[in-house]
């Protein structure tokens, strides 16, 4: 039982890994970022990348990934997105758009494969990650035996909620970017410089799913479209938690980890994921503002 | 900007011409044969436009209501095939069912594997086509009562169809005994009606998609045209207002929603008859986004528009996938496009050539009345 | 004119988690009378109107409407029991043209199979045609509601609730936002519906209350203060007290 739980606890954390940063772009932004699950792909091919011409492990490609995806997303936001504020449906259709584009550019190895050229590492091939010695293996947690890997998972995501929780709440940044959740105008009225702290908190986003993308590389294999599906339970853990609560997504992704893993070690994985589809719709029903909701909006 | 009706209709009619009049020019029956699954995304794009464009609900769930429809009419035309007859029990069984099926199992339709005598009233076609207009109705008429009625709007609707369409697809692919899973259904015979054959590919299996997708344009476009769909587009701009003038919002958006879903079951059997084949690839979120992409381009508030759209992109499409590489970078073509139609031409391509119809009017009315015009 | 009530409100309330923004008030509306709300900010006006319009469910007390009860129904069956009602907001459908807008306003068969149907009546449209003359509209029926002013599409959206002849008409400030040429219009329209509609109109602009207001109710922390004619309550000590520091109601 307590080895299950663990499981759901680690999809759990993979899930609220990729929803962190949604959950700030969304709540604060108002802006669906289709193109959210590609910065995970970014972030798994960076890991990638690091491995083979670095010669890094996963511990070093954390912090690249996490620059790489963030300048990505600061040029989309200041490119695309910013011309889309309040348009939510077509802030969704355009970064489909640069989804699109992304996985191609990668699977096209930035055009480069029309010349012959081939990069190792890119393409439309599957790619695997090594996770480091130490984190293979097994760990013993409350008398069970854990994944070493998983448990790694587990911690890093809480290390990166902390650190978004201090940044939102505890830092000058964070406070404007909280202004800007609330009421944008207000915020602007009140002299935040709103396009900047888009911009910020865009970047930041993207470079947390940047991250998630390294550790996903760990289990999983790394390919262009791994991104999509992503991004879809990512904006699930949004909305069901509350748009713009951390603490909601902390409390979605771990109903849904929990529920995905509890009913796949009762049936199978592929009606695990349909439970957990069916609960979201539960939720959205009942509850439209999610779990944790604060007023207005 | 409204064009006079007599654009309207003249535009209407010249692409309906067009496609009754397209055999005369493609005569290989491969490539008719395409233009008729050009067709059924034009239908597609029909439905997406009423729902998105005139009822303002943004179903990143169509594909559910495709695949509905298309499984349904499968179903039959799986129970017609030549392989389902040959198992050598007295009712068609299909071939995935036995490789399926636990060693012993009875070899009938009625009981070979755990709900496999759900099949049984597809051995007669009607039913099958009965149950593909009916189904997708159906559970758009639940769904869209619940969502509506619970005053569910704008992106969580979305949400709310994105999560169905993939729960339904996990559902179907589970059911491996009796939907053959991920591999879908296979080896269809055909459509017959009155003992003919709609070989997918001969002409008159063009016509027949290329009929309904006019009639359902150009239902569609009366059917906006009535009081109805006048309100709704009403509800669409301003949900409130709309209560307090004494209408049943919801009764709108459910009957609109189901008729926008009927449209997209109806396009999932005429997709069936064209493509031999169904598959959980219908339901999945590329397919359902992908439509939408089609009727953005084409126009997502003009019911035409967004259906040449969806034709026009397949179009190209296809002739870009001559070699691998270049359907590749078509994606990329297809991404930027995307980016740009949102942001320079929200209004699509039908945004397009009406400002330039309406410009080109304009100055012919200038020309010819300058007095009128300069009143204006 | 008749002593028949149009509108007859008894101990309505509602209380939002522990604050009673509206807590029993009792007022009886006749027909054809124009009654003014008059109160500070936050003294219940609009909640009042949310409470009898439907946008808002009442945790006490009930609603007539001559003698059918109307409380807390949905919001279109209270429409079509007989009240209109207009936004402190304008809302208009803004990309349809203003007499599409009209039109919407015009079709008093609410079912959608109903109006599985092409064009309207000719009795609607004249209404239709009525109405834009006397929202002073007819120059603007061919223009997208969106692209109107501010002025005009207030105009609109009074034309729509005359197109719909409702018994009863709500109006949350019908001026909010106005110029005084505006505003003066306004009245020239509001006053052209006395008589045949029962009106209850929201307002703080005291020129604009005088220009129109026959019977005043005073609300006041979400009760009634006090009731009557527009120089009894200008009058009345209790509403003076109640304005101090906004300097009385002038």
């Amino acid at each position: 039982m307590v080895d299950t739980l663990f499981i759901g606890l680690s999809l759990g954390s993979i899930l609220l890994l990729v929803a962190l940063g949604l959950t700030i772009t969304y709540g604060a932004m108002g802006v669906i970022n289709m193109a959210h699950g590609e910065m995970v792909m970014i972030g798994a091919y960076t890991t990638v990348l690091s491995g083979i011409y670095l010669g890094a492990n996963l511990l070093v490609a954390m912090p690249i990934a996490f620059v790489i995806s963030a300048g990505l997303g600061w040029a989309i936001e200041k490119v695309l997105v910013r011309r889309l504020y309040g348009r939510l449906i077509d802030t969704l259709l355009a970064t489909w758009g640069v989804a699109l584009v992304l996985q191609q550019a990668v699977r096209l190895e930035f055009g480069l494969s029309f010349l012959g050229i081939h990069v190792e590492g890119l393409g439309p091939g599957l790619q695997n990650v090594d996770v480091p010695d130490f984190l293979r293996g097994t760990i013993t947690i409350l008398g069970t035996e854990v994944n070493g890997y998983r448990a790694f998972i587990i911690l890093v995501t809480v290390v990166m909620t902390a650190v978004t929780w201090l940044i939102m709440n505890r830092t000058p940044i964070g406070m404007q970017v909280r202004a800007v959740m609330r009421n944008r105008s207000m915020a602007a009225a009140c002299g935040i410089d709103v396009a900047r702290v888009n911009a910020l908190t865009f970047a930041y986003g993207s470079g947390l799913a940047g991250i998630a993308g390294v550790m996903m590389s760990g289990f999983k294999t790394v390919f262009p479209d791994m991104g999509a599906p992503m991004v879809v339970d990512g904006f699930m853990v949004v909305v069901v938690g509350g748009v713009g609560s951390l603490l909601g997504a902390v409390a979605a992704s771990g109903l849904l980890g929990e529920i995905n893993g509890l009913v796949a070690a009762v049936t199978n994985d592929i009606l695990a994921r349909a439970v957990v589809f069916g609960t979201v719709i539960v939720v959205i029903v009942l509850m439209p503002r999610g779990l944790f909701s604060f007023k207005g909006r | 900007m409204t064009l006079p009706r007599s654009v309207t209709i003249a535009a209407y009619a010249s692409f309906v011409a067009a496609l009754m009049l397209l055999p005369l020019v493609v005569s290989d029956p491969f490539w008719l044969n395409r233009f008729a699954k050009y067709c059924v995304y034009g239908i597609l794009g029909v439905s997406i436009a009423l729902s998105w464009g005139y009822a303002g609900v943004l179903n990143l769930g169509q594909g559910l209501f495709f695949g509905l429809g298309a499984y349904m009419i499968a179903m039959s035309l799986k129970l017609a095939s030549a392989t389902s007859l040959q198992q050598g029990s007295t009712t068609p069984l299909p071939d995935f069912m036995l490789w399926n099926s636990e060693p012993g199992a009875v070899t009938d339709l009625c009981c070979i594997n755990k709900g496999s005598f759900l099949w049984i009233p597809f051995q007669w076609q009607w039913f099958g086509v009965a149950m593909g207009l009916a189904l997708p109705t159906l559970v758009a008429g639940i769904l869209g009562a619940v969502i509506f009625r619970k005053r569910i709007a704008g992106v969580f609707v979305s949400i709310i169809t994105l999560a169905l369409v993939l729960l339904v697809r996990l559902v179907l692919i589970d059911a491996q005994p009796i939907t053959n899973g991920f591999n879908g259904l296979t080896d269809l015979g055909w459509f017959t009606v009155a003992g003919f054959e709609f070989d997918p590919y001969v002409t008159p299996t063009y016509y027949l998609v290329a009929v309904s997708l006019s009639v359902v344009l150009i239902g569609a476009r009366l059917l906006v045209e009535t009081r109805a769909g006048l309100i709704l587009q009403a509800i669409r701009d301003d949900e409130n207002r709309a209560r307090y003038l004494g209408f049943d919002v919801p009764a709108y958006q459910i009957f609109f929603f189901c008729v926008s879903a009927l449209i997209a079951g109806f396009a999932g059997m005429l997709y069936v008859l064209a493509a031999e084949f169904a598959s959980p690839t219908f339901m999945d979120l590329t397919f359902s986004i992908t439509m939408v992409v089609w009727a953005a381009v084409g126009g997502r508030s003009s019911i035409l528009g967004a259906c040449i759209g969806a034709m026009l992109i397949n179009t190209i499409e296809a002739s870009m996938s001559e070699s691998a590489t270049f359907m590749e970078a078509w994606k990329v073509v297809i991404g930027l496009m995307f980016i740009l139609v949102v942001l320079y031409l929200p209004r699509g391509i039908a945004g397009v050539v009406k400002d330039g119809i309406g410009r080109l009017l304009g100055r012919r009315a200038v020309a010819a009345a300058p007095v009128v015009a300069a009143g204006e | 004119m008749s002593n028949k009530s149009a509108l007859t409100i008894e101990e309505i309330g509602v209380d939002f988690s522990g604050f009673k923004a509206v807590d029993g008030v009792s007022m009886v509306v006749e027909e054809g009378e124009l009654r003014v709300l008059l109160g500070a900010n936050g003294a219940g006006k609009t909640t009042l109107m949310d409470l009898v319009s439907g946008k808002t469910k009442s945790t006490q007390g009930r609603v007539f409407v001559e003698d059918t009860e109307i409380t807390n129904r949905e919001e279109h069956e209270i429409a079509r029991a007989g009240i209109g009602r207009k936004f402190q907001i304008p809302s208009v459908f803004r990309d349809l043209t203003v007499r599409r807008n009209l039109e919407v306003a015009s079709c008093l068969t609410p079912g959608v199979f109903a109006n599985l149907g092409f064009g309207f009546p000719a009795e609607d449209r004249d209404r239709v045609d009525e109405a834009l003359e006397l929202a002073g509209l007819r120059e603007q029926a061919g223009r997208r509601a969106g692209e109107l002013s501010h002025g005009q599409t207030q105009w609109l959206e009074l034309a729509m609730l005359i197109v719909q002849n409702r018994k009863i008409i709500l109006l949350d400030e019908p001026t909010a936002g106005m110029t005084q040429a505006e505003t003066f219009k306004t009245s020239q329209i509001i006053n052209g519906l006395k008589g045949r509609h029962t009106l209850v109109v929201v307002e703080h602009d005291m020129a604009f209350v005088r220009e129109i207001a026959e019977k005043i109710t005073v609300l006041h922390l979400g009760k009634v203060l006090a009731e009557g004619r527009i120089h009894d309550i200008e009058r009345n000590e209790e509403v003076r007290r109640a304005y101090l520091g906004s300097k009385g109601i002038a």
